[in-house]
Order: C-alpha cells, then sequence, then structure tokens
C-alpha cells in the first residue's frame, strides 16, 4: 500500500509532463463541448473508458442505469429527469467549464463491458471520479458511490453529494423549468369549477347544508384517524402480508405494527360498534311498535356484545398479556 | 340545572378523591419523580425557590450544554415551576412546610382532579343531562391517556397543561354562550397561563379562531362571538379577529340599512378581503420573510418532512405515529362511544357542538400523527362518550314507560277511520318534521316515544355496566402494568413470582455524584442529560431540551466514530466521563446500543461524509452486533464501550446479547482512550473514564499495548500516532 502511495507520488511530475504533451488535455474540453449540447452525456463503452482514464484534470459522475423495459427497473425510470434536470442546469449555469465537472450516463445496453468489468449486481447508482492531476487532485482516490434507496433520489441530494466531494469551484444551482402546461390545466380547472359552483350554486347550496353530509364525514374522518390511518400513511406500511402458507395474515404481530387491511377491519369494527350505540341511543326510542322497538333493543345490543368481544380478541392478539374477554370469542 | 349543581358537585368532588387516593397507592415504595423531563422541572423549581423569580427569570445554567451553557430562564415553559413555586410558599405562609419535592411529586395528581373538574364543567355545558358531566369526570379520572402523565411523580409541563386546556376551553364556551366580555377576560387569562405552561399551546391558539371562523362560515355570527371572541385575544387568529371585526361592521351596516344589494356587495367584499389576506400570508411565507411555523409544529401537516430534514425530532419515540392498538390501550371503549358521542352532537348542533366536532377531528388527526398527542385528544373523547352514554343511559333508566297501549288504540283508530283526527294530527306532524329535514339529522326525524318494555331496559342496564366495570378493570390494569413503574427503576418478576427491583440508573447517578469532581463533565446521549444534571448533579453536553442540533450531532459523531477521531472530540469538549446505557445483560431493549442509528443519523446530517449510516449494515442490509458486524460498527465508540469487558461474564466464546439475541464475538473490542470505571449491577449504565494524555508521550493505542506487555510493532504506531495527531 505505502509502496504504491509512494510509487503514485513519484508517477505525479511524469504525469504532469506527458498531460502536457498528451492530447489527453484536451478530453475536457472535447466532452464539454458536447456536453454543452446535451447532457448528461451519453456513454457508450469507449466513451467511458475514455472519459475514466486514468489521468483526469477534471471531475466526472456517470450514472449507471438500465432503461431498457425487460430489465423493468422502476428506479431508474423515476431518477433520470431528475439527473437530466441536475446535468442539465450544470451546464447550463457553468457554459465555460469551470468547475470541470461533467455528467454521463452509462446504459446496460451500450456498456455491457464496464459493467462486467466492475461486477455491477445493482443498478441504479452514481459513480463519482474526482481529478487525479491538477488542482485539487486526489492522485490515489478511490471513485465514489452513491447508492439510490439509502438516500435520497432528488436531483437537490445528488447535487449536494456532488458539490462536497469535487475540487471548490462554482456550483450552479438546480433550476426546475416552470411548467408552464401545468399552470394552464390548474388554472382551466379552477376556472371551470368557479364556473359550475356559479352555474349550479342552488344546486350546491343545500348539499353543503345537509347536516348528514357533515356528520358522515366527520364520522368517517374520525373513525380513519383513530384505527391508525396516518400511521400507515407515515410508515408506508404493506396492505397485507402472506403468512408463508399460500394464505393472508391480517393482522401484523406486535404493539406497534399494523397492516393496512387491519386497521380498515378495525375502523369497520368501531363503526359497527359506534352505529350499534347510535342505534340504540336514536333510533330504537322512536321505534312506535312496542314489538319491533323490543327486537331490535335486543338485536342491536347483540351486535354490538359480539363485535366488542371481537375487538377484544383481536386486541389479545395484539397484545399477549391482555387479560380480559367477553364472550362469544 | 341550577338546584342539582350542588349534589353532581360533591359526587364529582368525592370520586375525584377517590381517584386521588388511587394514585397516592402508586407512591408504595418511595416518593421518586419519574422519567427525563421531570428531572430538569425539578432542578428549575428547586432553583427558582431557592434564588426566587427574578433570579430564575435571569438563570444561565453553565451546568448544561457544556461549553456553550443554556440561557434556561428565557427558554423554558415557566407555568409549571412557577405553580409548584407558589403552592410551597403559600403553604409556607400557612406554616405547613412541606418540602418542595414532596409538591412536585405530588402536583401531578392534584391537579388531575382539578382536570376531572374542570371535565365535568365543560360536559355539563354541553348537555343538559347532568349525568353526562359525571361520566365525563370519572373517564377522565381513570382514562389511561391521561393517567399516563397524572401519576405521581409525573412532574411535567403536561401534568397541569392539560388542566389549563381543558379548562380554558369550558371558559370559551361558556364566554360564547353568554355572551359576556367577563368570561372572555378569563378565557384570556387562562389562555396566558397555558401559553406559558406549554409548548403543546399551538393547539388552542389555532382551534379557538378556528372554530370563530367555522361559526361565521356557518352564517352563525352573533353579537355574543363577537363580545367573546375580541375580549379574548399567533398568525391564524390575527387573521380570524380582523375578519370578525369586518363582519361585524357589515353586520352593524346590514341592520341600519336593509338594502339587499348593498348586502351582496359587502358580502363579497369580506370574501375577497380574506381571501387577499391569506395570500399575502401564503406569499410572505414563500418569500422567508415570517416563518410562522418551527420545526416540530411543521412536522405536523407534512408528515415525511421530519424524517429527511430533523432527525432529531423523528427520534424520539413520542414523536412516532400511533398504531391502532395504542388508541385501545389508551381509552378502551371509550374509543368507539367517541363517534357516536359526535354524531349526538350534530343533534343539536349549537355554537359549542361545533367547538366539539372541531376538536374531536382535529384531535383525532394530531393523535394518529404524534403518540405525544394523544393526551389532547383523551378530553374531548371523554366528553363525547360521556355525550353518548348519558343519553342511553337517560333513555333506558327511566322508570316510567309511555304505554303501548296509545300506540295500538292509535293504529286501530287509523284502520277503521281513514280520515282520523289522530292521523291527521301525526301526519301535519310529519310534514313539520319533513320540512326542516335539511334542518335535522335523518335519525331523529321521527318523535321520540320512549322505551316500553322493562325487559329492554334491563338488557341495556346491564350490558352497560358490564362495558363499564371492564373499562375500570382495564384502566386499572394498564396503569399497573404501563404506566405506574417510573423509568428510573426497573421492576421485575423473579421466576417464583416474587418482585425484583432493578436500581441500576440510581445507583449509577449516585456513584457519580460521590466519586467525581463538583465540575466533571459527563457525556451521554442527550437521553439521559436531565437525569445526569438532576440526580448526579454534573455538568452533561447535551439534554433533552433539545436546542442545539450542532451539538448533538457532535456527541452522536463521538459515539459512533472510531477511538481516533472521537478522542480530540472529547478532548475538545473537556469531557471527563462518558455514560452508555447497556440492556445485554438484562435483556432491557430500551438500551444505547438500539438507540445507536440514530446518534448515527443526527451526525450523518451535519457531517454527512465523515459518519455514513450505510456503514452500519451489513451488505444485505441487517444490522448486527455479533461476528458479522460491519467494521464501522464493531470500531465505533458505543459499540466498544457497550461490549467491553462483557466476554469476562461468559465461559470462553459464549457471549451473549439478550437485547438482539445474537453470540458476540470470540473477541471482546479494546479501548485505548478510555478505561472503565463504574459498571452498575446489572450493566445497566457502564461509565468509562477519559484517559489523559499519556505521561511519556506515547499515543495511547501503544501505551496499552506496551501495558500489555505485546512488542512494539514499529510500523502500526507509526501510522497510529501520525492519525492521532489530527486535530480539527
Amino acid at each position: 500500500m505505502k509502496f504504491l502511495q509512494a510509487f503514485t507520488w513519484s508517477l505525479l511530475p511524469l504525469a504532469a509532463l506527458a498531460a502536457k504533451k498528451s492530447p489527453k488535455v484536451e478530453t475536457f474540453e472535447k466532452f464539454h463541448q458536447k456536453a454543452l449540447s446535451s447532457s448528461p452525456l451519453k456513454l457508450g463503452d469507449r466513451e467511458y473508458d475514455e472519459l475514466t482514464g486514468p489521468l483526469r484534470n477534471y471531475s466526472v459522475a456517470v450514472l449507471f442505469t438500465a432503461m431498457e423495459p425487460q430489465f423493468g427497473c422502476q428506479p431508474c425510470r423515476e431518477f433520470k429527469p431528475e439527473w437530466e434536470l441536475l446535468s442539465t442546469s450544470w451546464m447550463k449555469g457553468d457554459k465555460s467549464g469551470e468547475s470541470r465537472m461533467l455528467f454521463g450516463t452509462l446504459d446496460f445496453a451500450d456498456g455491457k463491458a464496464n459493467f462486467q468489468k466492475l461486477q455491477v449486481a445493482s443498478v441504479p447508482f452514481i459513480l463519482l471520479l474526482q481529478p487525479t492531476v491538477g488542482p485539487g487532485a486526489k492522485p490515489n482516490g478511490q471513485p465514489l458511490k452513491y447508492e439510490f434507496g439509502v438516500n435520497p433520489s432528488e436531483a437537490d441530494a445528488v447535487h449536494g453529494w456532488v458539490s462536497r466531494h469535487i475540487p471548490p469551484g462554482p456550483r450552479p444551482p438546480i433550476v426546475r423549468p416552470v411548467n408552464y402546461a401545468r399552470i394552464v390545466a390548474v388554472s382551466t380547472i379552477v376556472l371551470g369549477l368557479l364556473s359550475v359552483l356559479r352555474v349550479a350554486w342552488h344546486l350546491i347550496v343545500p348539499v353543503i347544508q345537509n347536516r348528514n353530509l357533515w356528520a358522515a364525514i366527520s364520522l368517517i374522518s374520525i373513525l380513519m384517524f383513530t384505527s391508525g390511518h396516518m400511521f400507515n400513511h407515515i410508515r408506508r406500511v404493506p396492505y397485507v402480508v402472506g403468512d408463508g402458507k399460500g394464505g393472508v395474515s391480517y393482522f401484523a404481530g406486535g404493539f406497534s405494527n399494523q397492516f393496512g387491511l387491519e386497521t380498515q377491519i378495525v375502523a369497520a369494527m368501531y363503526g359497527v360498534l359506534s352505529f350499534a350505540t347510535i342505534s340504540l341511543a336514536l333510533k330504537v326510542p322512536r321505534i312506535a311498535d312496542p314489538q319491533k322497538q323490543q327486537i331490535s333493543v335486543w338485536v342491536w345490543s347483540a351486535i354490538m356484545l359480539g363485535m366488542y368481544s371481537f375487538l377484544l380478541s383481536t386486541f389479545r392478539v395484539k397484545n399477549g398479556g391482555y387479560p380480559f374477554w367477553l364472550p362469544p370469542f | 340545572m341550577a338546584n342539582s349543581a350542588v349534589d353532581p358537585f360533591l359526587q364529582g368532588t368525592t370520586g375525584r378523591n377517590t381517584r386521588g387516593l388511587l394514585r397516592l397507592i402508586i407512591l408504595w415504595f418511595e416518593s421518586i419523580i419519574h422519567e427525563f423531563d421531570p428531572w430538569f422541572n425539578f432542578r428549575a423549581t428547586k432553583y427558582l425557590v431557592q434564588h426566587g423569580f427574578y433570579s430564575f427569570w435571569d438563570w444561565f445554567d453553565d451546568r448544561t450544554w457544556h461549553p456553550l451553557g443554556r440561557v434556561t430562564g428565557g427558554t423554558l415553559y415557566p407555568g409549571l415551576m412557577v405553580t409548584s413555586g407558589a403552592i410551597y410558599n403559600v403553604l409556607r405562609l400557612l406554616s405547613m412546610p412541606v418540602d418542595i419535592r414532596n409538591i412536585c411529586v405530588l402536583l401531578a395528581p392534584a391537579f388531575s382532579g382539578l382536570t376531572a373538574l374542570a371535565t365535568y364543567l365543560l360536559t355539563s355545558e354541553l348537555s343538559p343531562s347532568p349525568s353526562a358531566g359525571l361520566l365525563a369526570a370519572a373517564f377522565m379520572g381513570i382514562a389511561p391517556g391521561y393517567i399516563s402523565r397524572s401519576v405521581a411523580g409525573s412532574y411535567d409541563n403536561e401534568a397541569i397543561a392539560i388542566f389549563l386546556l381543558v379548562f380554558t376551553f369550558y371558559l370559551w364556551i361558556k364566554a360564547l354562550k353568554l355572551g359576556s366580555a367577563f368570561w372572555g377576560a378569563l378565557t384570556a387569562l387562562f389562555y396566558f397561563y397555558m401559553v406559558s405552561a406549554w409548548g403543546g399551546y399551538v393547539f388552542i391558539t389555532n382551534l379557538i379562531p378556528l372554530h370563530a371562523f367555522v361559526l361565521i362560515a356557518m352564517g352563525r355570527y352573533s353579537p355574543r362571538l363577537y363580545v367573546s371572541y375580541t375580549t379574548c385575544e399567533h398568525m391564524s387568529s390575527l387573521g380570524v379577529f380582523g375578519l370578525l371585526q369586518l363582519v361585524g361592521f357589515v353586520e352593524f351596516i346590514r341592520q341600519q340599512v336593509p338594502s339587499k344589494q348593498f348586502q351582496t356587495l359587502l358580502q363579497s367584499l369580506i370574501v375577497a378581503i380574506f381571501l387577499v389576506s391569506v395570500g399575502i400570508l401564503v406569499l410572505l411565507t414563500v418569500a422567508g420573510v415570517i416563518a410562522p411555523w418551527s420545526g416540530r409544529f411543521y412536522s405536523l401537516w407534512d408528515t415525511g418532512y421530519a424524517k429527511i430534514h430533523i432527525p432529531i425530532i423523528a427520534s424520539v419515540s413520542e414523536h412516532q405515529p400511533t398504531a391502532w392498538p395504542a388508541f385501545f390501550f389508551d381509552l378502551n371503549f371509550l374509543i368507539w362511544l367517541f363517534p357516536a358521542g359526535v354524531y349526538l352532537c350534530f343533534r343539536t348542533l349549537k355554537d359549542e357542538h361545533v367547538f366539539v366536532v372541531i376538536y374531536s377531528i382535529l384531535a383525532s388527526y394530531f393523535a394518529g400523527v404524534m403518540v405525544r398527542l394523544m393526551l389532547t385528544l383523551t378530553p374531548v373523547v371523554c366528553v363525547a362518550a360521556a355525550l353518548a352514554l348519558s343519553y342511553i343511559l337517560d333513555t333506558y333508566l327511566v322508570m316510567d314507560s309511555p304505554s303501548a297501549e296509545a300506540y295500538v288504540n292509535d293504529r286501530t283508530k287509523a284502520n277503521s277511520t281513514t280520515s282520523g283526527a289522530a292521523t291527521s294530527v301525526s301526519v301535519q306532524q310529519r310534514k313539520a318534521s319533513s320540512s326542516t329535514a335539511s334542518e335535522s339529522l335523518r335519525s331523529t326525524q321521527d318523535p321520540l316515544i320512549g322505551i316500553y318494555s322493562s325487559k329492554s331496559k334491563l338488557s341495556i342496564a346491564v350490558v352497560i355496566s358490564t362495558y363499564l366495570l371492564l373499562f375500570v378493570l382495564h384502566c386499572t390494569w394498564v396503569t399497573s402494568n404501563a404506566y405506574s413503574s417510573p423509568s428510573v427503576v426497573l421492576a421485575s418478576r423473579l421466576p417464583d413470582g416474587s418482585q425484583h427491583i432493578i436500581d441500576d440508573y440510581r445507583e449509577a447517578y449516585q456513584w457519580l455524584r460521590q466519586n467525581t469532581p463538583n465540575d466533571a463533565k459527563i457525556m451521554s446521549w442527550w437521553d439521559y442529560g436531565y437525569q445526569i444534571g438532576g440526580m448526579a448533579d454534573r455538568a452533561t453536553l447535551v439534554d433533552n431540551n433539545t436546542w442545539n442540533n450542532t451539538h448533538i450531532a457532535t456527541v452522536g459523531k463521538a459515539m459512533s466514530s472510531r477511538e481516533e477521531v472521537s478522542y480530540p472530540i472529547l478532548r475538545q469538549h473537556d469531557v471527563d466521563y462518558v455514560l452508555v446505557v447497556f440492556g445485554g445483560v438484562l435483556g432491557y431493549s430500551g438500551d444505547d446500543i438500539n438507540k445507536f442509528l440514530w446518534m448515527v443519523r443526527i451526525a450523518e446530517g451535519v457531517w454527512p461524509d465523515e459518519v455514513k449510516e450505510r456503514n452500519f449494515f451489513t451488505d444485505r442490509g441487517e444490522y448486527r452486533v455479533d461476528d458479522e458486524a460491519t467494521p464501522t460498527m464493531k470500531n465505533s465508540l458505543m459499540y466498544k464501550m457497550s461490549y467491553y469487558n462483557y466476554n469476562a461474564l461468559f465461559p470462553p466464546g459464549q457471549a451473549r446479547d439478550r437485547v438482539r439475541n445474537s453470540r458476540l464475538p470470540a473477541e471482546g473490542p479494546r479501548l485505548n482512550t478510555l478505561e472503565e470505571a463504574f459498571t452498575s449491577e446489572n450493566w445497566i449504565i457502564r461509565i468509562y473514564k477519559v484517559k489523559d494524555l499519556d505521561n511519556v508521550g506515547r499515543d495511547h493505542a501503544s501505551a496499552v499495548a506496551f501495558e500489555k506487555g505485546s512488542r512494539k510493532k514499529e510500523t502500526t504506531s507509526k501510522r497510529r500516532a501520525a492519525r492521532v495527531l489530527r486535530v480539527e
């Protein structure tokens, strides 16, 4: 290791000399010209080798990707526009090439040899190669890898990562283009809605003043929130999970764990119980027929008992030591 | 209502006493302050009592956040300390010298009694039935969701804040009903008290204006609303205040000039002004001129925000979203009575019922986003559930029944004479009720009759009392199992069923107090900062008041880096001792290795190139501590401190970690720059002393190697030496 380091150091002056003479110096200018017209550079095996040769007085970031449909690489497709945005805004902000930074994309289809050489197992990722000669060079620096999944896949995050690792110089900011089509579409929809409101106002007023509607909205949202919907939303829990025997397990094990379907079942249980309560409180005393009333009292309290008992048994599944139960479950 | 007012009050008070007694029994062992934050509050209260209010106000605390210090007087919510200080002084005035610690320990149960009272008052405003208030107070007294914060020793801001919250709401409703400036002023007073006591006050600052706004939007503007709102006075409240003034002005004009066109013009004017002001607010916020939302508050709206931008907020277990079992655990059957109660509010839908509906929806949203805000949901759940249950009880527990014969007669009459008088009357009634159908709920359109048979009455009474009994059992079980054991003292059961007390924390803090110099600086993860400050009385680097993210990240970096990197950090911050919590022996899962990833994340947020979360996971993305742990993990200071000498407890190669259930590497980690100073009985707390620089000028690695008797290796020591010299 130490020997190698010494070896590289001894090579440095030579390299500087060589850089002066060899056509390598123009590599950056050549690719930068190309990049100005279309960035990121679409690389093939040959271009990649040329760009990432051992003597570089510039930095280069290469996105390894596989866009062909047979790979079905969803993250690749998701990141592509962000990558294009980053590289174009960088190139536009630094036309003179002062930051000595290039962006390239190596698709599996064009760079099979390099994919094999690097033993790539999964895409996408970004390799950042720091300069080996010139100001701020890291002569024996290993290429840096930016992996997705653990890192965010937004252009801004990649921008920050690149900015931290390349030698000092300008860092052109990301310029997100104004989406005119969207503005037009949104304003059309808003105007359309406004005119519909204006025309159908006399029809809408009774609806938005309807107490039943507001009661329903309130109850549904309360049931949703109290059955842990926000947890699903924040933690992105799976809807259901197989139990390994070909079936489906509806309830997640553990007190602070849940599935999407599970919360819906719980919300439905709460809903049934509340509805039974409301019926007993409001509807039953308004039944004029004594016999009918008697029957509905029994029916509703039976539903309530059964449901509550089921709820308790569900809770015992979640919390092992819970000692209480009700018949029949 | 007036003549029955005394009776339920008495019952309420006796109920309150009983509940107070119940909570006192929890003090079975010793009066001790629980958890983390209460320790700081206790320390601050002691300071207040000793030095008086003015020096408390100017208190600069140099014993925390070393070397920065903390302007404590200006950054805390003084309501709690001032309250207990006032109680202390009043009791002394009455020549009852009570230890300030006992006041602090018993403040929470005392205030929970007051909360029950406030809940009773609030519910009584909402329902004509006196039983609703009593039920609500009883629910509030035993609901685990509130007990969790009101057991003796839980000396925290929430202890008094929930009382203030409920009472402020009661006063607001009262002011709104009476339209009285006096009640409005009282609301403002308690509102101010609330702001001084708890950071959660943003909840009411936004709830009351929202209520006023919804009332205006429903066309329910009234002089009462004007008076009460303008008397009692953040961001949105200002907007609604302006709107209210406008509406008031317009209403005044309208009374003078009853012109239809003028009215329309003015109404559209109001809408336009409102929209423009909202637009300006949004513009200003976007432009960054004003920043009305703090990070913690913002994370409530955009739920993904905290995880990306502020890991320090996301790392707190109280800030996690709530899974459904937690709701059921804390509220039991109230949780399904709650929607029914809200539905009943829609029945009459007076101004105060609108308030309950808004409160319910908002609070259930907030409680779903953050476990901690379950506390704000509990009062409204108790109120609404009591409304529903008392309505059922009032309907079914009436002795006299309507006569069934009237119905039979009615029907036979209707059958015999098609144009009978009775039928026409009832038809007229139907018509009258259907004309107001949009104004009332569908389920209440038919006239109320009552319950005929005593069988149905009896069955409902039995069922409801069963549920109530079950609720009481549930609450007792939850309280004794989950909420009453102080986290400083752990209780466990031995195989023979007897109780075993694990008192490692206090043992270790006592050790610190007795064996370290008074000005020693202790580094630990921020969770234990308040406890070290309160129980060991030593200076800490970071504590539970997480005001400086960079400083916390520094500690995180020191914990998660190699010794060669950590040692300069420790030296720069004058750290004398490092404290870690390790649960591997007992299987205590709340230890530092389990919190370690958050330290890494927080450190990564500040030094993304030096600390990388990825390096703590194996290639397959697992977080491991055994042989397959990553080198970064094995070399981190935290790992070394946790498992140092741990092998000695076991036969060779048999060391096991009972929390993570894994077998540890045969050879334990080696520590060069720290030395073990203290390990508590069950190894929960381990304290290490930071070594001073070597006398002979060697680096620590070679010094340790020399003492072990191994031969000095020329090459390695040279390279290490070069690294140690690096000082940032």
